[in-house]
């Protein structure tokens, strides 16, 4: 380093110290600014983030390995010591499965007759995508991890993300080869649901903890702990029947959802596609968006946008019918 | 005699070391780990890293450094974004500052230093994540995580001396 003489010090120093403290200042605003920017949700921000995990997804796809390895082998130690009762409990669940399997097959067949009766046309197929969880954005912010499947392997935002025991999340930004899930214990999630028994419709907003809630329940709903909540299907958004959790606790003003996954055991998942593109794709909320000008199409132009199209309230009405007096029937 | 186009790299590539190592700390914040308490509250591993630079060797971990793996931290994690820059911007510019005191102080005057000033560092963090989403997050899982980030300092911390020790000494 050369070693700055008298004068130069004496005019560079302060001018650096300005400039330093002016970027400083521009950072600040900067930072602010991508705040709005992001609370604006352009489709801009979501590009992004979904290039920044393609951009980490080949080093987290081959680092995430040893770490699976080292929890296979804590995994490994746990069952060896517990080994006895947890084969007593798989013996009895396995008399219990038995008896639910004769059951299902008589319901089974039962339900082919029936369909067969009713001509019930079948829902979509499922196309499934399995993917390794190559990455855990845990934290006290965020609930979210991040997938080795992407927009190459037919995974789109929006989607329904599964593991063995049920739903996980959906799809938050599809990037070309990893994905981010949005867990439906995070706090921007909310699922269409229902319970399973009393078929009560209500919605699962995550809190971000572990237990979220179910909101929007009405007033005379029959939900008990240890009932089960199941998706609903509605807003086409996930596949309807598909497991989320067992009703944990139920007091005055909430009732909490322990979802069926753990979370730091999430190692495989599926990304469901349900054939339909769901409530968040693009297109949908262009095309649910009011006209702007045009009245063409007899729709009322003063509907805000996203709410969805009702008809034009049309501009004379027409002439209501005479009722014949009841006094002149022949 | 002048330094040849290899040195002067090697000069560069060890010069980016700090900022490398912020990334490399963010990777392992994100790896999946089967440890149940981890997976509700994570140690901030690039603050304790930003926050180490910043005191030793501020002239290799500039505010705009700082700033641009904040905003990484954001995207990767799916953070709103914007609140991690501000708060490493924050701490790098904090700590920078008062570098000097911490000079020549055993390591445990930089352990409390650095307990304290996650405190605000994190605060920040949920206060200003819980305006943008519209809801206030459990402050829990930000205690722990503040439990977490300043018991774990010491690993972070000695890791990168040693670091700092092999590949920054002439640099």
């Amino acid at each position: 380093m050369a070693q700055h003489g008298g004068p130069q010090q004496r005019i560079f120093s302060p001018l650096r110290t300005a400039l330093h403290r002016f970027a400083f200042i521009l950072l600040i605003f900067t930072a602010f600014g991508l705040m709005l920017l992001g609370k604006a949700d352009t489709v801009l921000i979501e590009r992004i983030r979904a290039a920044s995990a393609d951009l980490v997804s080949p080093v987290m796809n081959v680092v995430s390995r040893p770490a699976a390895s080292i929890n296979e082998l804590t995994d490994k130690i746990y069952n060896l010591a517990h080994l006895y009762e947890e084969n007593e409990r798989l013996r009895r669940e396995n008399q219990q499965l038995l008896a639910w399997q004769q059951a299902a097959r008589n319901l089974s067949h039962e339900n082919v007759r029936l369909r067969e009766l009713a001509h019930y046309t079948n829902p979509p197929a499922l196309h499934l995508v399995t993917a390794r969880v190559i990455a855990d954005m845990g934290g006290a912010y965020a609930h979210s991890v991040m997938i080795s499947a992407g927009s190459r392997d037919g995974v789109a935002k929006g989607q329904a993300v599964i593991s063995d025991e049920g739903l996980v999340g959906r799809v938050a930004e599809a990037g070309y080869q990893a994905s981010r899930v949005l867990l439906i214990t995070d706090i921007n999630s909310r699922v269409p649901v229902i319970v399973e028994n009393s078929r009560d419709r209500a919605f699962l907003s995550g809190d971000n903890t572990n237990r979220p809630l179910l909101t929007f329940l009405t007033a005379d709903a029959a939900v008990a702990p240890g009932d089960r909540i199941l998706t609903s299907g509605h807003g086409g958004a996930f596949p309807p029947g598909i497991p989320i959790g067992v009703v944990s606790s139920v007091s005055e003003n909430a009732v909490r959802v322990a979802p069926l996954f753990r979370r730091h055991q999430l190692e495989y998942l599926r990304v469901a596609d349900y054939g339909l593109q769901g409530i968040l794709s693009e297109k949908r909320i262009r095309d649910s968006q009011a006209p702007v000008n045009t009245n063409a199409t007899q729709l009322s132009p003063e509907i805000p946008a996203g709410v969805g199209v009702v008809p034009a309230v049309p501009a004379e009405p027409a002439p209501s019918v005479q009722k014949p007096p009841a006094g002149e029937l022949p | 005699m002048k330094p040849g186009v290899w040195q002067r790299l090697d000069v560069i590539a060890r010069g980016l070391f700090p900022a490398f190592s912020v990334f490399v700390l963010l990777l392992i914040n994100l790896l999946p780990i089967s440890v149940p308490l981890l997976s509700t509250a994570s140690p901030a591993l690039a603050l304790m890293a930003v926050f180490y630079w910043s005191v030793n060797r501020p002239d290799l971990l500039t505010a705009v450094a700082a700033f641009l793996l904040g905003l990484l931290q954001d995207l990767l994690m799916g953070l709103p974004l914007g609140v991690s820059p501000l708060v490493l911007l924050l701490v790098q510019t904090g700590s920078a500052s008062q570098g000097r005191f911490f000079h020549n102080k055993p390591f445990s005057v930089m352990w409390w230093g650095f307990a304290l000033v996650a405190i605000p560092a994190l605060l920040i963090q949920w206060l200003l994540s819980s305006a943008l989403i519209g809801a206030l997050l459990p402050i829990k899982a930000t205690m722990i995580s503040y439990v977490l980030t300043a018991v774990l300092f010491p690993i972070v911390a000695w890791v990168l001396a040693r670091a700092q020790n092999s590949l920054l000494r002439y640099v």
